[in-house]
């Protein structure tokens, strides 16, 4: 589907899109709410609220496609998607306050939000990446998390702290501590400027 | 940009969500920059289980598309006249007319049309030699009773919320009054040209009579309405010129009317102090202009 569209660039195409043109859309949907989709499923196990993120992400496309200004629409897209799961965590963490205590409204959803990689990955993973990736391997989850929502992600503090379910302080000192232990751990992993074997 | 694209490997092992976390990481930064990749990684997303969800939401967002811009233009006229949508395929005459106001859509410029029209088969066909100081002693009261079917709660059943919107107000009771005046006015003159003279004033006398009046009945109707003003007016100038000259004695009602006529529209004098209420008329008006965005008192 999308036809001769599919040649486009997204600026085009994010053009067309906000003179409210389906085909536009649709090539726009099919290049980039794949990986989207595993993006956000790698960051919510829970995969009904994936749907709505996603559904929502290319619904507020088509009212704010006019306000896209010359940006990456890769990025752009992964901006809006990161809001709206920030918010649909938001509105889940309210619910669940509601029908569980907050500590265990905490601990479930953080266990939800790993995405948890088979102990034989982690090993391969350590055999088979470089530095950088050992040593974030070796730091804890919590911690990656919080790198992964600022560092990677480009959430706001707040944001970070809504989407993982922590106080805001939480994340600035994890923050802080994921940085200290990373720089450790790849001093271990090289101890001289060379990086020979330790 | 790096020129640096993912291998098939790895794109293949994000799909299956079997990437640790920094390559998934770098990767997916990558994807935020390169349409290339995001390509290759959707397809490879859409093979997997999640394939079905996004044809799903492929649907859904397809079907919440916003509706064509067209349908937007149509709305200011329907500020002017909430009471019927009109789709944008009418004419646009039509639908300049139907943004006209109540009464220019409604019986008002039948009736117009009919006093018009009656008068000229008065005139030529029935051989009524009075005609003209008749059509000139109407004429002044047709506006205005086009201005009462124009504005103010009885004549437009969404008045309130046309007062709320911006091009509501003095504005919409000018727009309306305009158009009231559009139609009455080359139409009532006209008539008037083809009757005979009869002794009564030239046609275009009830011209500035007919501003004033209507001007007055807008700038009283900030003080009691529209209905009420154009009431008071109209039966005013009912009163003080047709009225008076049938109840006077001697002489043929016709030629009394005509002189009547020609003592309140004939000469300068008289034309003059016609212009002058007017002026004094309209700028009341413009100094009540507030009232008419509170809608009208009942």
């Amino acid at each position: 589907m999308g036809g001769h569209r599919e040649k486009d660039t997204d600026a085009a195409l994010l053009r067309a899109v906000a003179d409210g043109d389906s085909t536009a859309m649709a090539a726009l949907y099919d290049r980039h709410a794949g990986w989207l989709h595993m993006r956000l499923a790698r960051r919510c196990g829970d995969a009904e609220a994936v749907r709505e993120v996603l559904q929502d992400t290319f619904v507020t496309v088509w009212r704010s496609a006019a306000a896209h200004r010359g940006e990456e629409v890769g990025g752009w897209l992964w901006t809006i998607a990161a809001r709206r799961l920030v918010d649909a965590r938001r509105a889940q963490e309210r619910t669940a306050r509601i029908e569980t205590s907050p500590m265990d409204a905490i601990r479930v959803e953080h266990e939800s939000s790993v995405a948890a990689p088979s102990t034989e990955e982690r090993v391969l993973a350590r055999l088979e990446f470089g530095d950088v990736g050992t040593a974030l391997d070796r730091i804890s989850p919590e911690l990656r998390d919080v790198l992964r929502a600022t560092v990677v992600d480009g959430l706001t503090t707040r944001e970070t702290a809504r989407l993982l379910g922590i106080p805001e302080g939480t994340v600035k000192s994890r923050a802080m501590r994921a940085r200290a232990e990373l720089r450790s751990a790849l001093a271990h992993l090289s101890p001289t400027p060379l990086g020979g074997p330790a | 940009m790096t020129g640096w694209h993912a291998p098939d490997d790895l794109v293949t092992r994000y799909a299956d969500d079997a990437l640790p976390e920094p390559d998934a990481w770098s990767l997916e930064k990558h994807l935020e920059e390169c349409g290339s990749c995001a390509t290759r990684v959707s397809r490879a997303v859409r093979e997997t289980a999640a394939g079905a969800v996004l044809v799903d939401v492929r649907t859904a967002v397809l079907a919440a598309a916003p509706v064509p811009a067209p349908a937007r233009r149509v709305s200011n006229a329907r500020l002017w006249s909430p009471r019927v949508f009109l789709p944008s395929s009418r004419p646009r005459l039509a639908r300049v007319l139907w943004a006209a106001g109540p009464a220019v859509r409604g019986a008002w410029p039948a009736a117009v049309l009919l006093v018009a029209l009656g008068a000229v088969a008065l005139a030529h066909a029935g051989g009524f030699d009075g005609t003209r100081p008749l059509l000139l002693a109407v004429a002044p009261v047709v506006p205005v009773a086009g201005v009462a079917l124009s504005y103010g709660a009885h004549a437009d059943p969404l008045h309130e919320i046309v007062t709320a919107t911006p091009s509501g107000g003095l504005r919409l009771v000018l727009t309306r009054t305009a158009a009231v005046l559009a139609v009455s006015l080359p139409l009532l003159t006209l008539a008037g040209l083809l009757l005979p003279a009869s002794g009564a004033p030239g046609a275009a006398a009830w011209l500035l009579p007919g501003l004033a009046l209507t001007s007055a009945s807008l700038a009283l109707g900030s003080y009691v309405g529209c209905r009420t003003a154009t009431a008071v007016i109209a039966g005013g100038w009912l009163c003080a010129v047709p009225a008076r000259a049938l109840a006077a004695h001697g002489g043929h009602p016709t030629a009394r009317l005509a002189e009547q006529l020609s003592r309140c529209l004939d000469g300068a004098p008289a034309q003059g102090a016609w212009a002058a209420a007017a002026t004094l008329c309209v700028a009341l008006l413009v100094a009540r202009r507030a009232t008419f965005d509170h809608g009208e008192q009942r």
